[in-house]
């Protein structure tokens, strides 16, 4: 078969726009139609993410105009091991939402399924694309589906969430249009490769303000410490398999957005120290705020800030095995993170309240549910044998070999923060004194099907990560290499 | 290969006990029992084996030497005798899937330690035993799970961390995480440049060997987690300290300078001198068994942390010595605990005592446990003390840190009196009538663990042996040893079978000296009678005196309860969660500060663009 | 024509000034009534001024003085290195499509915070916070 990068943008949003269409004619047809176009994403990612590694990046041209006068898409390994990361999570997301939320209506539900095709079409736009303009145009349409998917109960605090989201979405848009601006008059293109090519010979004054301006609006997106306040609002207001998305979907590419700008277009010498500092601070003002939280969703929502935090703070470390670890962390946040609102979210279905006082000994009525919230949250907090613990390790190993001594026991210290509010969740699920109320909702069979299948993956992972060690290295390799990404745009022969 | 088949048989056996109680709750426990003993006999047979599995890069190196064979054999053969003991212990409790999932694999995590001769398998294997235990620690649900269990958490946690900082720092510097390679590169040492890699993995030591100040964990954990765990949580896990310890400390000892040495006896053995005071006061005002219990364990662990800090051959053999008999000891005494609770509902001895005639083969085990912690000559305990105070003495002159030592264990005679009077002695009250013997599943480890202690005492080579050949693993000079012959420098020997022999004669002379002397015209006194001086009492009234049972004691050294170290850690813990909550009103909920809030990092950005980037 | 164009030229620093002025001005006042006014519809068209300030900056940008619209009509086929920079210019207006997007989302939202709250008041929105 032939397929290209281009499909795994294109089928979604082209499913996105059919399926009012396709509704009127099968009425499951918003159900069905984004699991088929997903898993056809996955499938086409798995064939790109072979071809790349065994035979370089792929270029594709979009309507005939070559490299710097064109659009272009661009699958390296560092944005495949992503591409394949986030159509899969796509997938799954679809999977447990499958039979979700079964009273709504039929329109609702198609309104729910396009925003996630979207979203998902704009998060996998902004991983492939090589265009900056084109980036710009994708991160709004993300930000655009994420602040209706927000608003998506139209609630009131839902709509307090999505305006938050909405004023902090539109400055960041700003900032990254004025960011773009900047670039462009400077080096007079468009093609991120180009712009890589050209930065040496541009002003300093004038590039830091545009490096300012992306990391700005980059950083929004990111989840970077005093651009976050919209974060918690929206996790926790989203509807559940939405705020996986936001840390499975939007999170990566937005991680992809900012190690693209820093690695390529700008030198990465210089915002070194930037990230790694201000990574720091967004873990730890997100942990710090996370362990007094009494709402469940809330609680997970600071701690994907935190993780978000630590994956910038590899960012900023920058050696390949720090890159290793931040693409480990991303894959891990990605999977576990999900998995946690996944099975937390079935706790909120069941007790009508999001309050973690209300989660006392729900594991007599959800037994597996629990089981697998458990596991998910020893996971992240980095305990082995699970996967999260091998990223933590190679992140820290990164700072040790630069001898960043402070750096490692603030990971560290942080580290225990979170700990404390991870398993404190644990012994209240499993022993605190249990109310006596009948199951409701069991979960249905797609959404056991969902939430096993990333369990194992954890599990998985952690027992073996070699499985993906040698994908990790090469990519992170790649992001390193400036002069390689941008000969393979520009030099098509 | 045989340490992945013992790891093998404790994680399917924690697969399987995990699924059985779901089939038939009663059969959850026999399964677990069944793969403990699997993994004793398994590591019975297991020749010496070593193991490279590469992941990532790096290569876990698993071996099974003297060494390891040594603290595996604390590990699997305690596990396996709790496990049998847990099955009556636990009959009719809920989740005991769940229970005996966590403590197989915390089993298999502490066998992974012992096993580890690299620093990450060590830390991998090491926070796997961390959490779960912590699952168990849990287990009980009537105590707060916010406070004791999350400080235990916390606690390991800060341990675990500092373990991980030296070994990024360890792999960053030396790049390689092998024992062997860090120590031949002079990791461990602390005259060289990297000093603080051997502090922070002693702060991970000391942490799981609740060296004070951090060790207010286990007295808070140790009597709330279900006893059949506690026996393995004190008896080896906190052990598995003792092990890494020795494990990076050897260099030191090996080839130490004279200053390097003298630093390490003066901070560990002081602070192990320290543990075993602080605790040993601290039991002694203790109004319940498994409080008092846990206490005497982090004193017990203070001794074997002074004994490593000698460094000598001796003072080794001391500290293996003693990990072995305080395993035996306190698993034997914490499975009476249980039994006690488990058969009268409580341990509190305000509320029960004169159980002696109730639970005979109890108050057996108990007696045996607490002669051989107390150090009285026929039995295991009196050999380790021997061996300690003998390194300290002749060996590394350490004579202030004697004298702590000897205060220490003289005043662990008063805890080990109000146990034993405390349960088992004292006046018989009305509830205690009731109670019945326990179960022959809970009795026969218990007897066994006396076995231990009572074996150890007259013939201390079985110890030695093993012990030596640990010594010599790590690279310490062979030594002789003799089946039952203590030696000493000076050329004098005690044969310890002869003294033990003695005193045990002794014992009995008098025992049949005080049975038939007179027998006609005595009959036996009940303690009522004896706290009357012969009066005739009322029936109602108690002469038990179990309230301020030790009055005049606390009041002699009561300056020193003062200073509570637990309501310190507590303070801090509070004053963080308070600044926290401070913290996070920066999130004020205001979409328009959050708009301010980007404007003035963009402002201050480009202001200071300059010293930023 | 020519006049036209020598007038321009003449006065181009002060355009200049007047382009990017009026742009930084705009911004500049979005951005006041973002941060200081109260009303959720004031807000909103904050934002819209900032959107149509940045535009303005764009298309600013791409002009260059004494060329023409960049066109290929009839007769000037050969009319490129006289044409301004035709990117800015598509670039804004996939910008102003943009912008027209978020600012309906964002009067829909405010729409139904009206009828949560019954007040259009920015500060009523704290019930999600810390």
């Amino acid at each position: 078969m032939v397929v290209s990068p281009v499909h795994l943008i294109a089928a979604p949003l082209a499913a996105a726009f059919l399926i009012p269409l396709l509704n009127k004619l099968y009425r499951d047809a918003a159900r069905v139609v984004p699991g088929i176009v997903f898993l056809y994403n996955l499938i086409v990612s798995i064939i790109l993410v072979n071809r790349v590694f065994q035979s370089g990046p792929i270029v594709e041209i979009i309507a005939g105009w070559k490299p710097p006068f064109g659009i272009n898409l661009l699958m390296t390994p560092f944005s495949a091991v992503l591409t394949l990361l986030v159509s899969f999570m796509a997938f799954v997301i679809w999977l447990y939402g499958f039979r979700f939320k079964r009273s709504l209506k039929g329109g609702v539900v198609m309104y729910y399924e396009i925003l996630q095709m979207m979203m998902a079409a704009g998060s996998l736009g902004i991983i492939l694309t090589g265009d900056l303009f084109n980036m710009f145009v994708f991160v709004e349409i993300t930000g655009i589906t994420a602040i209706a998917l927000t608003a998506f109960y139209r609630d009131r605090d839902g709509a307090e969430a999505g305006f938050k989201y909405m004023l902090m979405g539109s400055l960041a848009s700003v900032f990254l249009l004025l960011g773009i601006l900047l670039i462009y008059t400077q080096t007079g293109s468009l093609n991120m490769a180009q712009i890589a090519g050209r930065m040496p010979a541009v002003a300093t004054g004038v590039k830091i303000t545009a490096l300012i301006f992306l990391l700005i609006s980059l950083g929004t997106e990111a989840e970077m410490f005093p651009l976050n306040g919209w974060a918690p609002d929206a996790y926790s207001q989203a509807p559940s398999p939405t705020s996986a998305a936001f840390a499975a979907v939007l999170g990566v590419a937005a991680i992809y957005a900012l190690a693209r700008v820093g690695f390529t277009l700008f030198d990465h010498g210089s915002l070194s120290a930037f990230l790694t500092v201000m990574g720091f601070l967004t873990m730890l003002f997100a942990e710090m705020a996370a362990i007094a939280q009494t709402n469940l969703k809330r609680m997970l929502a600071y701690s994907s800030m935190g993780q978000m935090g630590l994956a910038m703070i590899a960012l900023g470390i920058g050696t390949e095995a720090a890159l290793f670890g931040a693409l480990f962390l991303i894959i891990n946040h990605a999977v576990i993170k999900s998995l946690l609102f996944m099975s937390g979210s079935y706790f909120i279905y069941n007790l009508n309240d999001k309050r973690l006082s209300a989660l006392n000994g729900i594991h007599k009525r959800l037994p597996y549910v629990s089981f697998l919230f458990s596991l998910a949250a020893l996971a992240i907090v980095g305990f082995p044998p699970f996967s999260g613990f091998w990223s933590k390790f190679y992140i820290l190993t990164a700072a040790g070999e630069r001898r960043m001594l402070p750096l490692i026991i603030g990971i560290l210290a942080v580290t225990v923060i979170e700990m404390t509010y991870y398993l404190r969740v644990i012994g209240r699920i499993y022993f605190a004194k249990e109310e006596t109320e009948p199951a409701s909702h069991k979960p249905s069979i797609q959404a056991l099907v969902a939430m096993t299948s990333l369990a194992v993956l954890i599990i998985v992972l952690g027992l073996y990560p070699d499985l993906i060690a040698g994908y990790l290295h090469k990519a992170s390799m790649f992001l390193l290499d400036k002069q390689t990404y941008i000969q393979t745009v520009l030099h098509l022969s | 290969m045989g340490i992945i088949y013992i790891l093998g048989i404790l994680i399917i056996g924690a697969l399987a006990a995990f699924f059985v109680d779901d089939l038939n709750r009663k059969w959850t426990g026999p399964v677990a029992m069944l793969f403990g003993f699997g993994a004793a006999v398994a590591l019975a047979v297991l020749p010496e084996s070593r193991i490279n599995l590469p992941v990532l890069g790096f290569t876990l190196h698993w071996e099974m030497d003297a060494l390891a064979r040594f603290f595996a054999w604390i590990v699997l053969g305690l596990s396996a005798l709790a496990l049998m003991y847990s099955v009556k212990y636990m009959e009719g409790r809920a989740r005991q899937g769940y229970f005996y999932a966590a403590f197989l694999t915390s089993v298999a995590g502490m066998f992974g330690v012992t096993v580890s001769k690299d620093l990450l398998s060590f830390f991998i294997f090491w926070e796997i035993m961390t959490w779960t235990s912590f699952l168990v620690a849990i287990y009980n649900a009537y105590y707060g799970v916010e406070t004791k269990g999350i400080k235990y958490i916390i606690f390991s946690a800060i341990g675990a961390y500092a373990m991980l900082t030296a070994m990024v720092l360890a792999l960053g510097q030396y790049h390689s995480l092998e024992f062997g390679d860090l120590a031949t590169a002079g990791a461990f040492r602390l005259t060289s440049g990297s000093w603080y890699i051997p502090v922070l993995l002693l702060l991970g030591f000391a942490v799981k060997a609740a060296v004070v100040p951090l060790h207010v964990w286990a007295p808070a954990v140790y009597p709330k987690t279900p006893m059949s765990f506690t026996t393995v949580f004190s008896g080896a896990m906190s052990k598995m300290g003792i092990l890494g310890m020795l494990l990076i400390l050897t260099g030191i000892f090996h080839s130490g300078r004279v200053g390097e040495l003298a630093a390490l006896r003066l901070s560990l053995g002081w602070l192990g001198g320290l543990t075993a005071a602080w605790a040993t006061l601290q039991a002694i005002r203790q109004n319940d068994a498994k409080d008092l219990l846990a206490w005497s364990s982090v004193a017990q662990l203070g001794y074997i942390v002074t004994a490593v800090s000698t460094g000598t051959r001796l003072g080794l053999m001391a500290a293996l010595y003693l990990t072995l008999l305080h395993a035996a000891f306190k698993g034997s005494l914490f499975m009476v605990a249980g039994a006690v609770e488990k058969q009268a509902g409580t341990t509190d001895f305000r509320k029960i005592s004169g159980l002696i005639k109730r639970m005979p083969w109890t108050f057996l085990t108990a007696l045996i446990a607490i002669i051989s912690l107390a150090g009285i000559p026929p039995l295991g305990g009196f050999v380790g003390k021997w061996l300690l105070y003998e390194s300290l003495i002749s060996e590394t002159h350490s004579y202030f840190l004697v004298i702590l030592i000897f205060f220490a264990s003289t005043s662990a005679f008063l805890y080990s009196y109000r146990f034993l009077f405390g349960l088992f002695l004292g006046q018989e009250e009305e509830e205690a009538k009731q109670v019945k013997e326990a179960s022959w599943w809970m009795l026969i480890p218990m007897l066994a663990l006396s076995m231990v202690s009572i074996a150890t005492g007259m013939f201390p080579g079985l110890v030695f042996g093993p012990a030596s050949r640990a010594l010599e693993s790590i690279g310490l000079p062979a030594g002789n040893w003799d089946m039952s012959i203590l030696s000493n420098v000076w050329g004098n020997q005690t044969d310890v079978f002869t003294v033990g022999s003695t005193v045990g004669i002794l014992f009995v002379l008098w025992a049949l000296f005080i049975t038939f002397k007179g027998k006609k015209n005595t009959r036996w006194l009940t303690t009522k009678e004896i706290s009357t001086s012969g009066e005739i009492p009322a029936p109602e009234d108690n002469f038990t005196f179990q309230r301020g049972f030790f009055k005049p004691f606390e009041r002699a050294v009561g300056r020193l309860y003062r200073w509570d170290m637990d309501a310190m850690w507590e303070d801090i813990g509070a004053a963080l969660e308070a600044f926290f909550g401070f913290i996070r009103k920066i999130y004020t909920g205001n979409a328009q500060t959050y708009a301010m809030y980007v404007i003035v990092f963009v402002v201050l950005l480009i202001l200071f663009r300059n010293y930023i980037f | 024509m020519s006049n036209y164009q020598e007038i321009i030229s003449q006065y181009r620093p002060l355009l200049e000034i007047i382009v990017y002025g009026s742009a930084v001005a705009l911004i500049l006042v979005g951005l006041y009534a973002v941060l200081v006014k109260k009303h959720l519809v004031k807000v909103v068209i904050g934002l819209s001024l900032i959107d149509s300030g940045v535009n303005l900056l764009f298309v600013g940008v791409g002009y260059v003085t004494n060329h023409t619209a960049p066109i290929f009509s009839p007769g000037y086929e050969n009319a490129a290195d006289r044409m301004v920079d035709p990117v800015p210019q598509a670039l804004v207006l996939t910008a102003i499509v943009i912008g027209f997007a978020v600012t309906a989302l964002a009067l829909s939202l405010v729409i139904r915070l009206y009828r949560h709250h019954k007040t259009a008041n920015v500060e009523q929105l704290n019930r999600l916070r810390w």
